[in-house]
């Protein structure tokens, strides 16, 4: 039976996973695991390969060796028509947002649904649905370089959570917003982990979530280290 | 299967707001289908000329002075149920001088020297069916003529017809060089064109692939781009074409290009615009790398 039929009891798992680029080496031998609704905190000082090991995880780029697994799906048995289905598993939020900035807020967040063939009133009924609960309704039709930067990731979150991912992926979500709307941010992370959707975020600032609500992940050039290592990295 | 409304709005937002770079485009590939159509257009009148040379092909068979006319008759009979025999008609000696005096009236003066006593000698013209006026079928069929009894001289144009069935030939040979270099240019234009839409893109391609965009979702509207730059550099070079063709009427004696031929160049505008944006997207794309 192929892997992605089996139920599911690891959403992400990375198993001695290697990447190069131009025999630079990002990542070595990282293994570690992310569980179903779990929040998990990948954290480390920039350049340490945060950004490449999401990018693993909605299978951008593949690892030069070793396994990647998520939702199923395994980078060393990936089709080509795998790719599509795996990453609309998957919600991905940037530090620069990435909103397009040639349509509304509406047309921003109800481009994943698009790309995935729902049906034009599907969209809408979801789209409004998701923007009110964001308190975001009244700026559908605004274009996004009229909206605030706590605004802008806001339409970003709802962007990468309307068609209800198993995992939403945060790069440094907060790393462009001021520290009362980063707050605002994170907990709209937090409540998102709560309906079900398994986080993992990445920052160099591990001190934005409470220890109690997320499990660590120190990594360090391109290696996790044991999370007790982030003090020394911060006297340093 | 490719939802066909957001691939139009993807196609429209690619198209909206580059005015300049598609301004662009659209006129390259139209000089480039000037240039095709210009071509295509002498090429179908020298068709139509030697088309219209190439239907008065024929043999012509002149016959002893002893050859009466029931017995010239009776010989055309017998030609015309040879094989690629079209037609055969009988000239009398009168009717060739009448067809003299008609068709040379300025060289009349020749057959009043010669005196009453001098007549033209009978022949028997034959039209040939289309598929035997070339040179090998015809100089075949003149040999055997040439054999008959009271034939004196076969005429059938073997001058002039070798060249025209070679030149028949390289005209087709341009034609397919002409169409292949005209198919690779307009590509190469298109693609470029692509490229620059895709890198210009890159931001909406990055965000669709992530967002788990189909590969056709993602190549669609760019592949409509290309279509729709094909066709409209192919139609604008038609017209452009056209209007030169109809200054020049009045100077050059020719005629502009028939529909079945304006089809096949809008078609293969239309081909070469979705072949140039494939090539264009295949080197532009993001895929996942090892």
């Amino acid at each position: 039976m192929p892997f992605r039929f089996r139920a599911v009891t690891l959403m992400i798992r990375f198993d001695g996973v290697y990447r190069s680029y131009s025999e630079w080496p990002a990542l070595e031998d990282v293994s570690f695991s992310v569980e179903p609704g779990e929040f998990v905190v990948l954290t480390g000082p920039s350049g340490a390969g945060k950004t490449t090991i999401l990018r693993l995880i909605w299978m951008g780029d593949l690892p030069s060796r070793g396994r990647v697994e998520v939702a199923g799906y395994s980078s060393d048995r990936m089709r080509p028509a795998d790719f599509p289905a795996l990453r609309r598993k998957i919600g991905v939020v940037f530090q620069d947002f990435k909103l397009l900035p040639d349509r509304t807020v509406f047309d921003n967040v109800a481009l994943p649904l698009q790309v995935a063939g729902t049906s034009t009133r599907a969209v809408r009924k979801r789209v409004f649905s998701l923007l009110g609960e964001m308190g975001l309704s009244h700026r559908r039709l605004s274009m996004p370089h009229e909206l605030s930067g706590g605004e802008q990731q806001r339409v970003a979150v709802a962007r990468a959570m309307v068609a209800h991912p198993s995992v939403l992926l945060a790069d440094e979500p907060t790393g462009n917003l001021d520290p009362v709307v980063s707050r605002r941010v994170i907990e709209l992370l937090v409540e998102i982990n709560r309906s079900g959707t398994a986080v993992l975020m990445a920052t160099h600032d591990p001190r934005q979530i409470p220890p109690r609500l997320a499990r660590l992940i120190f990594i360090e050039q391109g290696r996790i280290k044991d999370p007790s290592d982030i003090q020394s990295v911060e006297a340093r | 299967m490719i939802p066909a409304l957001p691939m139009l709005r993807e196609a429209c937002l690619n198209i909206r707001g580059k005015r300049a770079s598609l301004l662009t485009t659209f006129l390259m590939v139209s000089l480039s289908f000037v240039v095709f159509d210009t071509f295509l257009v002498v090429t179908w009148n020298l068709r139509c000329i030697l088309e219209r040379e190439q239907r008065a092909v024929g043999i012509e068979v002149f016959l002893d002075g002893g050859v009466g006319e029931a017995a010239a008759r009776s010989m055309a009979d017998m030609i015309n149920g040879m094989d690629g025999v079209m037609s055969v008609y009988y000239v009398s000696p009168a009717e060739a001088e009448a067809l003299f005096r008609a068709e040379i009236p300025e060289r009349t003066d020749l057959l009043d020297m010669m005196g009453e006593d001098f007549h033209l000698p009978a022949s028997l013209q034959i039209g040939l069916l289309p598929e035997w006026r070339n040179t090998e079928r015809i100089s075949t069929l003149a040999a055997s003529l040439s054999g008959f009894e009271g034939v004196s001289d076969v005429v059938y144009g073997e001058d002039y017809l070798p060249g025209l069935t070679g030149l028949i030939g390289t005209l087709h040979k341009l034609d397919l060089f002409a169409g292949t270099i005209i198919l690779v240019g307009v590509s190469l234009v298109v693609a470029g064109a692509v490229r620059l839409a895709v890198a210009r893109r890159s931001l909406t391609v990055e965000m669709m692939t992530i967002m788990g965009a189909s590969d056709g979702f993602v190549r669609a509207p760019f592949l409509f781009e290309g279509l729709l730059s094909g066709l409209a550099g192919s139609v604008g070079g038609l017209l452009f074409t056209y209007a030169v063709s109809q200054i020049l009427s009045g100077s050059i004696d020719h005629s502009f290009l028939p529909g079945r031929w304006i089809g096949g160049v809008i078609l293969l505008g239309a081909a070469t615009g979705l072949a140039g944006s494939w090539m264009g997207l295949s080197s532009s794309l993001p895929s996942p790398r090892k």
